[in-house]
C-alpha cells in the first residue's frame, strides 16, 4: 500500500490523527465540566466561599464560565487555533509558560527510562532463551514475576525508606537542590530514585514478552529446517527468530510508550518531582481546565501518535504486510 | 554395499509428566549408500522420533536411552551439539513435512538458500554463492529461478515451497536425506512431482535417502527397502518386494489390507481392531499381540525376536519360529490384481434398490468469489451446476484450493453465494426470505462434518452434552427420554458405550473423537450429510473404520451425503458419483466406475494417474500424465 501511492498513504494517516486529536479534545472538554467541583476556587483560593452571587457572576464572567458548554468549548477551539490556550486558574500565568517548566523534567525521567526499558528487555529476553530451562532463566522469570507485582507507589516508598532516609544516599523529593538548578550531578542523583522504579516496574513484562515470543518461534518448522542444514541455536536466533520477532516488538513498545510515560505519573506524585505528571494531578484536582485541557491533549497526541507509527512499523517490516494488498499466490502447475 | 549409516539397538525415550515415553525401542537397520530405506507405520509409532535421533534434533526431553549411531563407521552416539553441527553441514540434510512453516517467512527464497551453500562452504564468494543457488533452484525445478530469487515464501505454493526446502537440503551435498512426510500436505498432482524429483536427486547424486511416511502408496513409488514400525519397534524390515508381495508380519497385513485401494467388490474394509498402545507403559511381549488375530500365547509373554525370512527379509513376529502352527493370511497373494480389472457390479445394484430419482440438493451455476484486493478476485467456485439425489453419495475431489471447501460452506449457507441458486427440496436457500420461512427444517436436516475433529469439537463439554447440543439448539424433544438417552443411543450407533458419555474430547483419540462429530451430525436425523474431508486426518487402520461406519449409516439411514476428499481411492470405494474440481470449476461430473474406467477431460486423467498405487511394480509400470490449463 505504501509502495502504490506514498501520498495518499501518508496523508490518509495524518488525517486520522487530526480527526482523533479533535474528537479527544472534545470529549477530554465535556468530561472535565460534568465533574462536580467548584473551578472558580482554583482561581480565587478561599475567597470564593465568601462571594456574593453578584461578584460570582462576575468572576464567572471574567473566566468565560458563563456560556453554555458548547459555546465555550468553540470559544476555546477559536483560541487555540491561534495558539492561545488560556492561562492556568491556579498559576495565573500562560498555561504554555506552565508546561514549559515542567516538561524537561518529565521528558527526562520518561525518555531515559524508556530506553533503558527498550535495550535491556530484548537483552533479557535473549539470555532467558539462550539458557532456556536452565537456572539462569528460571532466576530471571521468578525475579520479574515478583518485582512486576509489587506497585509503583510501594515500592517508590521503600526505596525512599530505604536509600534517602535510611542510607541517605540519594535525595528523597525534587529534581535538584533548591537553589543549584543548573547542578548536573545534583540533578542526576534526584533521578536515581524515580528512574529505578520506573524501569523496574515495567522492564520485565517486556522481557518476558521477547522471551515468549522467541521461544514460539524457535518451535516453528523453520528453525527445526536450518538446524538440520547446521546452523548453530544462537545464530538461527539472531538471524531468523529476532527478525520475526522485532516487528510485533517494536510496534509494542512504540504503542507501550505513553504507558511507560504514564507511569511516571505517579513516580512524580510519590517524589514531588516537579514534572507533567505532578502537574496533571493538580490541575485534575483544581480543575484548572486550561491547563488540564493542553496536558490531556499532550498525552492523548503521544498515545496517537505512538499507536500510527507502530501500524507503519509493522506493515514496513513485515513482506506479508507489505504486500497484502497485492499479494499473488504463484501458480501451482508452471513447472 | 557399503553402509553409511548402521544403528545398533537404539532405545530412544521421553521425560513426560506420567512417566518415561519410550518412543524407540530397539531398532536396528543400516542404510546403504544411494538406496531409499522407508519407514512406514502409523502416527505416533516413532518414525519421525527416529529420524530426529539421528540428526540429534530431539526436543529438550527427549534423550538416547541406549545403542549406538554410526555414520560411515564412526559412532556419533555422545556427539556434541558442535560436532553434530559439523555433521549436519556435511553429511545429512532434513526435509519437513510441512513446507508452509518450514521456511522464515521475512527473509527471501534465494538469500535462505544462499545461507545454506554459504554454511557449507564457508570460503565461498559472492558471487559463486549466487550462481551456486541459481543452479540448486534450476535443478530442483524452479523455472525463472533469477526472478524468483527475490520472491518471499508468502508468494510460493506449497509444491514450490518444498522444492525450495529441497534445493537448501542439497546445498551441502549431503549423502543422507531424512525426508520426514515432505508429501503429506500436498496435493497427489504436486505429490507425484516431488517424489520424482527425490527420485531423481537420489539417481543423480547417490544420496542415501530415509523416507518418512504413512502413505503406502506413496512408498510404493520410491523404495527400495522398507521398514515397517509399530510401538517404537521396526516389527518388519525388507525390499520393496518382500514387504509388498510378501509380508510376514500380521500388522504389515493389516495395514496393506485396510487400504480402500484393495477393497474388493462392497465388501467392507478391513480394520485392525483395538488401539496401538501407550508407550509409558509398553507391554511386555508382543505390542500388536493384543490387536492380532494370530497371536499365540507366546505373544503375550515375550517380545518375539527378529527372524530372518531371507537374506534381506526380516519379521519380529513368533508366527515365523519353527514351532508356531502355519497361517495362511486370507488376502495374500496376489491380492493385488483383482481390485482394478475386476468390474466393480456393486454400483449398478445399488442403483436399482437405494437410490430414487428424487433430487435433493440443485445447485445451480454456483460463484463465489472472494476480494483479496482491488485487482485480485479468487474465483473459488465459478458457475458449479451439480445435483444430489436422495440417498445418494456423491464424491467432490480436487487439489486443495480447488473450491471444494467453498461450495461445502455454500450449501450449509455459511457462506453467501455470489451468484447462482441453491434448491434444497426446491427451497432455495440463498434466498433470505425463503430461508427464514424455513430456518428450523433447513437447520436441522443439513448437517456437516469437519476434518479436524479436535478443533470442532467444544473442549470443554462432554460427549454427552456435544451430541445432544444441536437438539437443545432446535428445540427438539428427545425421542428416548432424556437427551443422555439420546446422546447413548446415537453413540452406540457410531460403535462407542456409554462408558463415553461424560468424556471430554480431550480424553479422546482422533478416531473416537471423529465418531463424536458423526454422532453428533446424525443425532438431528439429517437427510443430507455434508463430510469436509473427514477421514484426510486419519492414519489408515482408523481411516477404514471410519470409511466402514459411514457406508454403514447411509445404507441405514438413507441419507444424502456430500463426500470431499483428496483422496482418490477413498471416493472410488465410498461414493456413487463423482464430481471433479479444478480452480473453482467442475470439470466433469460421472458415476463413480465410469469416471475411474474412462476419464474424459485431460485433468481428470491427469489426476488419477498420479495417484499412488500401493504396489511397486503398477507404480514402475503407470506413465504420470500431466496437464494445464491455458491461461
Amino acid at each position: 500500500m505504501i509502495n502504490k501511492n506514498p501520498y495518499l498513504y501518508y496523508s490518509r494517516k495524518i488525517l486520522i490523527f487530526i480527526l482523533s486529536v479533535f474528537l479527544l479534545s472534545i470529549a477530554v472538554f465535556y468530561v472535565a465540566r460534568l465533574a462536580p467541583g467548584d473551578a472558580l476556587f482554583s482561581y480565587y483560593g478561599s475567597r470564593v466561599e465568601k462571594m456574593s452571587p453578584k461578584e460570582r457572576e462576575r468572576a464567572e464572567k471574567k473566566l468565560g464560565l458563563d456560556a453554555p458548554i458548547h459555546i465555550q468549548y468553540i470559544r476555546w477551539l477559536e483560541n487555540a487555533a491561534h495558539g492561545n490556550f488560556g492561562i492556568s486558574f491556579k498559576y495565573k500565568t500562560d498555561v504554555l509558560e506552565v508546561i514549559k517548566e515542567r516538561l524537561p523534567n518529565t521528558l527526562l525521567l520518561g525518555g531515559i527510562g524508556f530506553l533503558f526499558i527498550f535495550i535491556l528487555s530484548p537483552m533479557l529476553g535473549i539470555l532467558c532463551i539462550l539458557h532456556n530451562g536452565k537456572w539462569l532463566d528460571k532466576l530471571i522469570c521468578k525475579v520479574g514475576t515478583i518485582i512486576s507485582c509489587i506497585p509503583e507507589f510501594w515500592m517508590s516508598l521503600v526505596l525512599i525508606l530505604i536509600f534517602a532516609i535510611n542510607l541517605k544516599w540519594f535525595p528523597s523529593s525534587g529534581a535538584y537542590f533548591i537553589g543549584r538548578e543548573g547542578d548536573i550531578w545534583g540533578r542526576i542523583l534526584h533521578l536515581i530514585l524515580p528512574m529505578t522504579v520506573v524501569i523496574a516496574s515495567h522492564l520485565w513484562y517486556y522481557a518476558y514478552m521477547v522471551r515468549n515470543r522467541l521461544l514460539r518461534e524457535i518451535g516453528t518448522g523453520y528453525v527445526l529446517l536450518e538446524k538440520s542444514v547446521g546452523f548453530s541455536k544462537r545464530s538461527i536466533i539472531f538471524k531468523h527468530c529476532l527478525r520475526n520477532v522485532l516487528p510485533s516488538y517494536l510496534s509494542i513498545m512504540a504503542i507501550s510508550l505513553p504507558h511507560i510515560m504514564g507511569g511516571t505519573y505517579i513516580v512524580e506524585t510519590v517524589f514531588s518531582y516537579p514534572g507533567i505528571g505532578t502537574l496533571s494531578y493538580e490541575s485534575a484536582r483544581y480543575k484548572d481546565y486550561n491547563l488540564l485541557m493542553v496536558l490531556c491533549i499532550m498525552s492523548g497526541t503521544v498515545v496517537i501518535l505512538c499507536n500510527i507509527i507502530a501500524q507503519i512499523i509493522d506493515e514496513r517490516i513485515d513482506p506479508r504486510i507489505r504486500e497484502s494488498e497485492t499479494a499473488r499466490i504463484m501458480e501451482v502447475s508452471d513447472v | 554395499m557399503q553402509a553409511i549409516l548402521e544403528i545398533k539397538n537404539l532405545s530412544v525415550s521421553f521425560n513426560t509428566a506420567q512417566g518415561e515415553l519410550q518412543a524407540v525401542r530397539d531398532v536396528s537397520f543400516s542404510l546403504n549408500k544411494g538406496e531409499v530405506f522407508a519407514i512406514v507405520g502409523e502416527s505416533g509409532c516413532g518414525k519421525s522420533v527416529l529420524c530426529k535421533t539421528i540428526m540429534k534434533l530431539l526436543p529438550d526431553n527427549g534423550f538416547i536411552k541406549g545403542g549406538s549411531i554410526l555414520v560411515n563407521g564412526t559412532d556419533i552416539t555422545n556427539y556434541c551439539q558442535k560436532d553434530m553441527e559439523c555433521l549436519r553441514r556435511k553429511v545429512f540434510s532434513m526435509v519437513l513435512q510441512d513446507p508452509m512453516t518450514s521456511l522464515d517467512p521475512s527473509v527471501c527464497i534465494g538469500k535462505q538458500i544462499a545461507e545454506a551453500v554459504k554454511i557449507c562452504n564457508p570460503k565461498m564468494k559472492h558471487n559463486a554463492i549466487y550462481n551456486r543457488v541459481i543452479e540448486l533452484m534450476t535443478l530442483v525445478g524452479i523455472t525463472n529461478p533469477e526472478y524468483r530469487y527475490k520472491l518471499y515464501p508468502h508468494n510460493f505454493s506449497g509444491g514450490m515451497l518444498q522444492r525450495t526446502v529441497i534445493a537448501m537440503a542439497l546445498a551441502s551435498e549431503p549423502k543422507i536425506l531424512f525426508a520426514d512426510e515432505p508429501t503429506t500436505s500436498l496435493d497427489v498432482t504436486i505429490q507425484s512431482q516431488i517424489l520424482n524429483l527425490l527420485k531423481d536427486i537420489q539417481k543423480k547424486f547417490q544420496t542415501a535417502i530415509v523416507f518418512v511416511s504413512h502413505d503406502l502408496g506413496v512408498i510404493a513409488r520410491v523404495a527400495d527397502r522398507i521398514a515397517v514400525m509399530y510401538a517404537g519397534k521396526i516389527v518388519e524390515i525388507g525390499t520393496s518386494e518382500d514387504i509388498f508381495y510378501n509380508s510376514r508380519h500380521p500388522y504389515t497385513w493389516g495395514l496393506m489390507r485396510s487400504l480402500p485401494y484393495f477393497a474388493k467388490n462392497g465388501e467392507e474394509l478391513y480394520t485392525i481392531p483395538g488401539m496401538p498402545p501407550v508407550l509409558i507403559n509398553p507391554p511386555i511381549g508382543d505390542a500388536f499381540a493384543c490387536r492380532n488375530k494370530y497371536a499365540l500365547n507366546i505373544d503375550y509373554e515375550e517380545m518375539p525376536p527378529m527372524f530372518k525370512v531371507s537374506d534381506t527379509h526380516y519379521a519380529a513376529t513368533w508366527l515365523l519360529d519353527k514351532r508356531a502352527p502355519k497361517i495362511c493370511p486370507d488376502i495374500f497373494p496376489p491380492f493385488v490384481l483383482h481390485s482394478c480389472t475386476v468390474p466393480d457390479t456393486r454400483q449398478d445394484e445399488k442403483n436399482s434398490c437405494n437410490i430414487s430419482t428424487d433430487t435433493l440438493l440443485d445447485v445451480q451455476h454456483l460463484s463465489q468469489y472472494f476480494k483479496l484486493g482491488k485487482n485480485n478476485v479468487v474465483k473459488a467456485a465459478d458457475d458449479l451446476s451439480f445435483q444430489i439425489r436422495r440417498g445418494e453419495i456423491f464424491g467432490l475431489v480436487g487439489e486443495s484450493g480447488s473450491g471444494k471447501s467453498t461450495v461445502a460452506r455454500c450449501i450449509m449457507n455459511i457462506y453467501k453465494p455470489f451468484l447462482g441458486q441453491i434448491l434444497y427440496k426446491g427451497i432455495n436457500i440463498c434466498d433470505r426470505k425463503q430461508f427464514f420461512k424455513n430456518r428450523k427444517m433447513l437447520q436441522s436436516s443439513r448437517q456437516m462434518i469437519f476434518q479436524d475433529s479436535a478443533s470442532s469439537l467444544d473442549k470443554h463439554m462432554t460427549v454427552a452434552d456435544i451430541i445432544a447440543e444441536p437438539m437443545k439448539i432446535c428445540n427438539i424433544k428427545p425421542k428416548r427420554g432424556s437427551f443422555r438417552n439420546e446422546a447413548e443411543f446415537q453413540l452406540y450407533y457410531v460403535g462407542m458405550d456409554k462408558s463415553y458419555l461424560d468424556k471430554y474430547p480431550d480424553e479422546l483419540s482422533g478416531g473416537m473423537r471423529q465418531r463424536v462429530a458423526i454422532a453428533r451430525a446424525l443425532s438431528m436425523e439429517p437427510e443430507l450429510l455434508v463430510a469436509d474431508e473427514p477421514v484426510a486426518s486419519l492414519d489408515v487402520s482408523l481411516q477404514s473404520q471410519i470409511i466402514n461406519l459411514f457406508k454403514h449409516l447411509q445404507s441405514e439411514h438413507g441419507f444424502s451425503f456430500l463426500f470431499i476428499a483428496h483422496d482418490l481411492s477413498v471416493v472410488r470405494y465410498l461414493c456413487d458419483r463423482v464430481g471433479v474440481m479444478y480452480k473453482g470449476k467442475l470439470v466433469e461430473v460421472a458415476p463413480v466406475n465410469e469416471l475411474f474406467e474412462n476419464p474424459l477431460h485431460p485433468y481428470t486423467k491427469a489426476l488419477l494417474s498420479s495417484v499412488p498405487i500401493p504396489d511397486p511394480q503398477r507404480e514402475m509400470e503407470k506413465t504420470m500424465l500431466e496437464w494445464r490449463e491455458n491461461d
